[in-house]
């Protein structure tokens, strides 16, 4: 009967509610493997702009976005990174999808920005030397970013629990 | 918001980690509820056939790298009767705290 729960115990199970939902958004994730692919087409987009001809560059970005349009919803749902569970929809929400997508919009502007200051300087491979430098970004950046975002859905839902501290 | 219903069933020690996990997924591998609450699969396996029977998890077997894997999920049942026990757990809070400010004025 809740009249025989004190304040204490139920306090004290709302802390232990609180902290398992926490323990499945701390697997919350962007696998891997998304940003190795997504650097490697970047450098590869970046090889060919400077190498073969725009037709080639041109079929290749547009076949890199159908791709990427096609697995991502899946991948930046961030909810199924791992095999033992799959969190939530209403927990992930889209934040991790608009974060990465704004991250790869944006170093869509860093890298032209930066082939245009590499072919100012005199560098023979511009767009290489550019996407290079945004793959290295990707690599580190994205999954840095994705666990910003994780932190804050797990701020959120400490908020948005209303449960006070045990 | 769920209506307050404390659940004798689910606040056992035990089996409120084990629904406040599922909780927050829509379906955990039976592995990862062990090791997270570092029980022995006979104790889970226990706990899991109680919450069941009151039709609050459902259970999937899947053959997965040639391994049967089990896949649990809290059942829509399962949902509204944990949404009201936090619901219970927080209107005690609430109470005593209401106690406590009239109290000190």
């Amino acid at each position: 009967m809740s009249g025989d729960t004190s304040t204490t115990d139920a306090r004290s199970a709302l802390g232990a509610i609180e902290n398992r939902r926490l323990q499945v958004i701390e697997q919350i994730n962007v696998p891997s493997w998304y940003w190795i692919a997504v650097a490697a087409c970047w450098l590869g987009l970046g090889v060919l702009s400077d190498n073969a001809p725009s037709w080639v560059t041109i079929a290749a970005t547009f076949a890199f976005g159908c791709v990427h349009s096609a697995i991502a919803p899946r991948v930046l749902s961030g909810g199924e990174a791992t095999s033992q569970l799959k969190v939530r929809s209403e927990l992930t929400g889209r934040r991790i999808r608009i974060t990465v997508l704004g991250f790869l919009v944006a170093l869509v502007g860093v890298t032209i920005g930066l082939a245009l200051v590499f072919q100012a300087v005199g560098a023979s491979q511009p767009a290489t030397l550019a996407s290079a430098v945004v793959a290295a970004l990707i690599l580190i950046g994205g999954p840095f970013l994705v666990g910003a975002a994780r932190r804050r859905i797990a701020a959120n839902l400490r908020s948005g629990a209303g449960i006070p501290a045990a | 918001m769920a209506s307050a219903s404390f659940d004798e069933l689910i606040h056992a020690s035990t089996r409120l980690n084990i629904v406040a996990l599922l909780s927050a997924a829509d379906w955990v591998d039976f592995a990862f509820v062990r090791d997270a609450l570092q029980l022995s699969d006979s104790a889970l396996s226990k706990q899991f056939a109680a919450l069941e029977s009151a039709g609050y998890i459902a259970t999937e077997r899947r053959l997965s790298d040639r391994r049967q894997r089990v896949r649990v999920r809290l059942t829509q049942t399962g949902r509204d009767a944990f949404d009201g026990h936090v619901a219970a757990l927080r209107a005690i809070i609430d109470k005593a705290d209401d106690q406590a400010r009239s109290s000190a004025s």
